[in-house]
């Protein structure tokens, strides 16, 4: 039976609270650290994973964007609780409010505390069920399709066939992020170069307070013409490599005249062919262009 | 997205606290270089601990502050790398470019 005991790494320069909410995470047997200073805590965040983490908004030395990403890089299911005086501006706490992130307001109400550390602890055991299943998984086959209008809107896309393996310990997280470039890189061709046929030259052209490629973006972004074309993303693997194909529905490229600047020019675009090329084992262009398939080779599968 | 900024001595600092791998990044890192340089800051560090990768368009944002301070004689450096972002600059080369901030 795996243990479900959570973890809490708490964080507090004001030592009453932090002794209050120390005690009663003991009271409850859940396993807590306490720290007072930044070192102490970042130190913990960088070499352990907790499921779920308490900070003081107040500590002193702390930059809040910092301790976001470094609390949800170790396991990005890792729940952060920040806690606060009510005098501290919501402005200033909108940045923590997010998925796995959120603000407890001083005086902490441990009912809602005790509700937090559960969340944490059915999330966990639900990454432990997948990662259990995924490993007896001998393949998999996944597609999504998407519009330019609303890859013009998407931040990021993460492919969930990549952060399945990545749990299930079949890729190292530094596989898993070459993989998300390579896929960023290939949906980044396609998606500007391919389907809204723009020049990566146009950034050097000025335009007004802008430049032609950003101002024929935006505009190509608005006519259906372009905007409603599609990129689609297909990925699978088989038990020994993961493959990936981004398809547009643009005019191709020659890759003859398609080249990545040199080590000593410095033009702001390109470079996302070498990028492509090193994160993965195989790239491979199709469809005059207009398709590519990235392959990385994965681990066995670990014994359970 | 914003990117804290700090101001050392001579030195502009940005703290990027991101990966630098988006349109929404990319203009962030722009804004805060553009507050350090309209400060009169011609040295400029880019902290990239915070940041996991960086693809071909944060490199364009980095390249495009690198060449506006070398147009004014600046220097833009950046804090010491580590991990697939040390890679990335190693594989292009920037490293040779983007002298450290030690």
């Amino acid at each position: 039976m795996i243990p479900v005991q959570p973890s809490i790494l708490l964080a507090d320069s004001d030592e009453r609270r932090r002794e209050t909410l120390s005690s009663f995470c003991k009271k409850k047997g859940w396993g807590c650290r306490a720290v007072s200073d930044i070192t102490q805590f970042q130190s913990y965040l960088q070499n352990e994973s907790f499921d779920l983490v308490i900070a003081d908004a107040d500590m002193p030395g702390l930059s809040p964007m910092i301790l976001i990403g470094q609390a949800s890089r170790k396991r990005p299911s890792q729940s952060l609780l920040v806690v606060s005086d009510s005098s501290k501006k919501e402005y200033d706490l909108r940045m923590f409010r997010g998925a796995s992130s959120d603000v407890i307001a001083e005086p902490v109400d441990l009912n809602w505390l005790e509700s937090c550390v559960e969340q944490a602890i059915t999330s966990r055991r639900q990454e432990e069920r997948e990662q259990l299943a995924y490993s007896f998984v001998v393949s998999e086959k996944t597609e999504m399709i998407f519009s330019c209008k609303e890859l013009g809107q998407a931040q990021a896309i993460a492919l969930p066939i990549v952060g399945r393996l990545l749990a299930a310990k079949r890729l190292s997280e530094t596989d898993a992020l070459k993989i998300r470039v390579a896929v960023q890189e290939a949906l980044l061709n396609a998606f500007e170069h391919g389907n809204l046929e723009l020049d990566s030259r146009w950034k050097e052209e000025s335009v007004g307070d802008t430049d032609r490629f950003t101002a024929t973006r935006n505009e190509r972004l608005q006519d259906p013409k372009y905007a409603d074309r599609k990129v689609a993303i297909t990925s699978w693997f088989d038990g020994e490599a993961i493959q990936i194909v981004v398809k547009d529905e643009g005019k191709g490229f020659s890759q003859d005249t398609r080249r990545d600047p040199g080590v000593h020019e410095l033009s702001p675009y390109g470079r996302g062919l070498t990028l492509m090329r090193n994160a993965v084992d195989q790239v491979v262009f199709s469809g005059g262009g207009s398709e590519v398939m990235l392959t990385k080779r994965i681990n066995k599968p670990r014994k359970w | 997205m914003e990117f804290p900024t700090e101001i050392i001595g001579d030195k502009g600092y940005i703290i990027i606290t991101g990966d630098l791998d988006s349109e929404v990044a990319g203009e962030a890192l722009r804004t805060a270089f553009n507050h350090m340089y309209e400060q009169g800051k011609r040295t400029i560090v880019l902290d990239l601990s915070g940041a996991q990768i960086i693809n071909s368009y944060g490199i364009g944002k980095v390249l495009s502050c690198y060449q506006q301070l070398k147009a004014q004689r600046g220097v833009l450096m950046v804090k010491p790398l580590d991990g697939f972002i040390k890679e990335t600059f190693e594989l292009l080369m920037l490293d040779k470019l983007l002298p450290v901030d030690k």
